[in-house]
């Protein structure tokens, strides 16, 4: 199909596993590890198929389990490597001890997780339960709204991982089913303007790497303040990692022309008294319902998370500040607390951003479908607090009488 | 006393390379893996970079925050990933043309248990580095439990010996031979006793890792929680190999030769006789034992080709 | 925005017909989003399909409740209630038969393009792959698509004899589509 510029780039009508494939290709990765399972499967397939046309030029591993996979990837990422891998669920469980081990050793590997619920009950199906899990694995993470932002945030998540000044892991989320096979108009930049945009790495100062005959110890026995020093340097990467994503995005939007907004994207909140705070596919969905009730004279608005680790606290207190109610969607649960796991942490804001009641939204879980009607049930509630009604803490909205 | 100044043993020939290790390494008493952690690198040489993870190795290998004891590059990973982070290694090096000895250092515990599945999957990618199993059979670093190559009546402090129990009630998993048919460039069995023939067995793998994966189980008796004393081990290393406990072989692409002929094995007994592990096995535990050895035996010589097809040698 | 619910079986080709009709959408300067709703994935189990088209980014990613046209791969389905549930007033229907209907199956169904792409494709394909002949039915009924971006599409997703042969499956289901309304 014809672009603006064939050189510039390629309009696609691509899924988003594709177009997670196709940002990682463009990346040009050194090696890329993979082992399948649904959702994700196409994003290797089509990896697998870049590498038999010959446009992708990596050391590919299929490995024998997701756990090899991390494993395989922080080692290349340590000998110096651009790495890339993917997962969803279960296999993202089953790489966990490997994903510390990638965080905790500051190996800058970039990975997308297609989110899927968790195993108990086996669902083959959407669901945040996965990204959520791993929250505290040091990890900075990311959740893409649709098809495009796949593609242009695992661009973002390379200038980000392996910005000098970060070195941490980056995991890109998005939605299984509903993002996963979801085709859509991408605009597919060349390698070109892709290795334009990361250039900027190549003329950071150069990162420790393994490599034969040069005495390096990587993943040493650390304790007390060995550890504690190490500890707190990852810690404080995470926080510069806030205002380096913003502007990463910035800078992306200059050059490709679609910028998000950085950490948070913020959607009609401008005089709004009633907020939603969402994250991925759902938030297409909640705009249409916005725009409605603004159409109804419902000053309304979303603000749409970006980035869950490290959590944007200072950006949501700014933005959440005086409003009259504000509510949460989890696609995932808090087990042990009240609300969903979002929630809880906006929650833990609120004596900053003062006055709101804040209301707790469950939906989505397992492929319910967030649909405008929830949407609505969910304005209605926020209204009627706003009002100073009694309202539930917690609503399960997926859930049915 | 009076030093006569002898001629060094030719296995010093193959010591091409300086010794990477400080003096005075923490390992237990007697315990020949500083040996051999010391003999890999001296024979394989300077583009060595090694992997290895929690084990009775890794205090010496990864090193402490008070620095580390050996000047070699190396990654401290997970047991359960050691041959993937292997695997990462050797694939990166391989791709930017770095001449390199990628070791993958591990006990048994890592190599035949909870590190299987990835070892076993590097193998069958054929992945370019050398895999080196010190088998001690059992989890020694954390206090003697039972590993799957911990030998049938073997005690440990999860096969404890008591009224109910007898030592390990099950055969042991035969590793070494699991690994060469995954019909991989080459896979040997190595000992402490045998020095020479170890330092032959390394460089053929790194020969042969040009061509893939590589890997040696090298038997690593642990006076500590054998019982035996700490003078004991290569003793115990010869006498392995001379009851056929531990036979010394090496497969090329799956294909098996031996390396040391045992034309009269002596009986097993003579083995479990100098270690307490065994020291509550009967008449019954002893045959019992004898008949593991002879029956992987039989295999190798089957394999081998050193007997009529189906035949038993004595 | 026009929203479509295509209802198959496994190995009809109906999530690749949801796609190919986006990127035809995408070629004549709409946005197109399609998606499947599969539970576990093999052939002959019953496949929804979801495409939304308009002129401005399609945002929403639920399913459809309330289709403007609902495409039928599957002959069986014809008569299943679920496929009409929640049809839009003046809805359209394109669907894969052999015999017209009799009867109206669903009040709010206005038009109908009946085509029968099990034999165009047998005879065209060398077996019952019906996708690209009811993408012809589709253009032929509802009108939203030109002929020509469908068959430039087509060239993503299909090479060589493959590709003459579906191109051929499109322009008889275009011809071919016997429209006609309640």
């Amino acid at each position: 199909m014809q672009a603006r510029s064939e050189q510039d780039a390629r309009i696609m009508v691509i899924t988003g596993n594709a177009a997670a494939a196709y940002g990682a290709m463009l990346c040009r990765p050194d090696v890329v590890a993979t082992y399948p399972i649904t959702p994700q499967t196409e994003v290797i397939e089509k990896l697998f198929e870049f590498a038999a046309s010959g446009e992708l030029d990596a050391e590919m591993v299929p490995v024998e389990g997701e756990n090899s996979a991390m494993n395989v990837v922080t080692a290349a990422s340590m000998a110096g490597g651009r790495v890339f891998t993917a997962t969803s669920s279960w296999g993202l469980a089953f790489m966990y001890d490997a994903m510390l081990a990638a965080s905790g050793t500051r190996a800058p590997v970039v990975m997308v997780n297609v989110n899927r619920e968790t195993p108990g009950i086996i669902a083959v199906s959407s669901g945040q339960q996965d990204m959520i899990s791993t929250r505290d694995s040091g990890w900075i993470q990311l959740v893409a709204e649709d098809c495009q932002e796949i593609l242009d945030q695992v661009l973002m998540a390379y200038r980000l991982a392996e910005d000098h000044d970060i070195q941490v892991p980056v995991m890109v989320n998005y939605d299984g089913f509903y993002l996963s096979y979801l085709a859509g108009k991408v605009e597919v930049p060349s390698k070109k303007r892709v290795s334009d945009f990361l250039a900027v790495l190549n003329e950071q100062p150069k990162r420790q790497i393994l490599l034969p005959g040069q005495p390096l110890g990587c993943g040493t026995h650390g304790i007390l303040q060995g550890f504690v020093e190490l500890r707190y340097k990852h810690v404080q990467a995470m926080e510069r990692a806030k205002a380096a994503f913003d502007a990463i995005d910035q800078e992306f939007a200059s050059q490709f022309g679609r910028g998000y907004g950085g950490q948070i994207e913020e959607y009609r909140t401008g005089d709004a008294d009633i907020v939603l705070v969402a994250s991925g596919s759902m938030c297409g969905t909640i705009k249409t319902v916005v725009d409605r009730k603004r159409e109804q004279g419902l000053p309304v608005g979303l603000v749409r998370l970006r980035m869950y680790r490290p959590f944007p606290s200072e950006k949501l207190t700014q933005v959440l500040k005086d409003r009259k109610a504000v509510g949460v969607v989890d696609r995932s649960v808090g087990f042990g607390i009240q609300g969903g796991p979002i929630y809880s942490e906006v929650c833990s804001l609120s004596a900053k951003f003062g006055g709101a009641s804040v209301l707790s939204f469950i939906d989505g879980l397992a492929n319910t479908d967030v649909t405008s009607d929830h949407v609505e049930q969910m304005l209605d509630l926020l209204s009627a607090a706003a009002r100073g009604e009694p309202c539930p803490q917690v609503t399960w909205v997926c859930m049915e009488e | 006393m009076t030093e006569k100044k002898k001629k060094l043993s030719k296995v010093f020939d193959y010591l091409q390379y300086d010794d990477p290790y400080a003096g005075g390494l923490t390992f237990c008493a007697g315990c020949p893996l500083e040996s051999l952690a010391r003999f890999v690198p001296q024979v394989l040489g300077d583009d060595i970079v090694i992997t290895g993870t929690p084990s009775c190795s890794a205090p010496v290998l990864l090193g402490q925050n008070i620095g580390t004891w050996h000047r070699m590059p190396y990654y401290g990973t997970l047991m359960t990933g050691a041959a993937a982070n292997a695997t990462g290694l050797a694939r990166m090096y391989k791709r930017k043309g770095i001449k390199n000895t990628v070791v993958c250092f591990n006990g048994d515990g890592t190599a035949s248990d909870i590190g299987f599945g990835n070892l076993s999957g590097a193998a069958e990618r054929n992945e370019p580095f050398i895999y080196i199993c010190y088998d001690n059979e059992g989890y020694m670093n954390t206090g003697i439990q039972r590993s799957s190559t911990t030998p049938a009546g073997a005690r440990t402090t999860t096969s404890p010996v008591g009224r109910m129990t007898h030592g390990k009630d099950v055969t042991s998993k035969n590793l070494p031979l699991l690994m060469a048919m995954h019909k991989v460039p080459y896979a040997a069995t190595a000992t402490m006793s045998y020095l020479e023939d170890l330092a032959k067995k390394l460089l053929k793998a790194k020969e042969k890792k040009e061509e893939g994966f590589c890997y040696l189980h090298v038997f690593c008796p642990c006076p500590t929680g054998w019982g035996v004393p700490t003078d004991g081990s290569l003793d115990l290393c010869r006498m392995a190999v001379k009851t056929n406990f531990f036979p010394l072989w090496e497969a090329e692409n799956g294909e098996i030769r031996f390396t040391r002929e045992v034309n009269k094995p002596k009986p097993i007994g003579e083995y479990t006789k100098l270690i307490k592990k065994f020291e509550h096995l009967d008449e019954q535990g002893v045959a019992r034992l004898q008949k593991d050895v002879d029956f992987n035996h039989s295999i190798l010589m089957r394999l081998s080709g050193s007997c009529e097809q189906g035949g038993r040698h004595d | 925005m026009i929203e479509v619910r295509f209802h198959g079986r496994g190995g009809q080709g109906a999530v690749m017909a949801s796609r190919i009709m986006a990127n035809a959408f995408v070629r004549i300067g709409q946005y197109g989003a399609s998606f499947p709703m599969f539970g576990f994935e093999r052939r002959g189990a019953p496949v929804t399909a979801f495409g939304r088209f308009d002129a401005n980014p399609v945002r929403e990613k639920t399913q459809i409740y309330h289709p403007d046209i609902v495409v039928v791969l599957d002959p069986s389905q014809r008569f299943f209630e679920k496929v009409y549930s929640g049809l839009k007033s003046h809805a359209v229907l394109v669907l894969n038969a052999a015999l017209p209907f009799e009867t109206q199956p669903h009040e709010n169904l206005e038009t109908a393009g009946i085509v029968n792409a099990d034999q165009i494709s047998i005879e065209e394909v060398g077996r019952a792959l019906p996708n690209t002949c009811m993408l012809g039915a589709f253009a032929a009924t509802t009108g939203h698509l030109p002929l020509e971006s469908l068959e430039a599409a087509l060239e993503d997703y299909f090479q060589g004899s493959r590709l003459k042969a579906n191109v051929r499956c499109l322009r008889r289901g275009y011809e071919e589509a016997a429209v006609g309304h309640f």
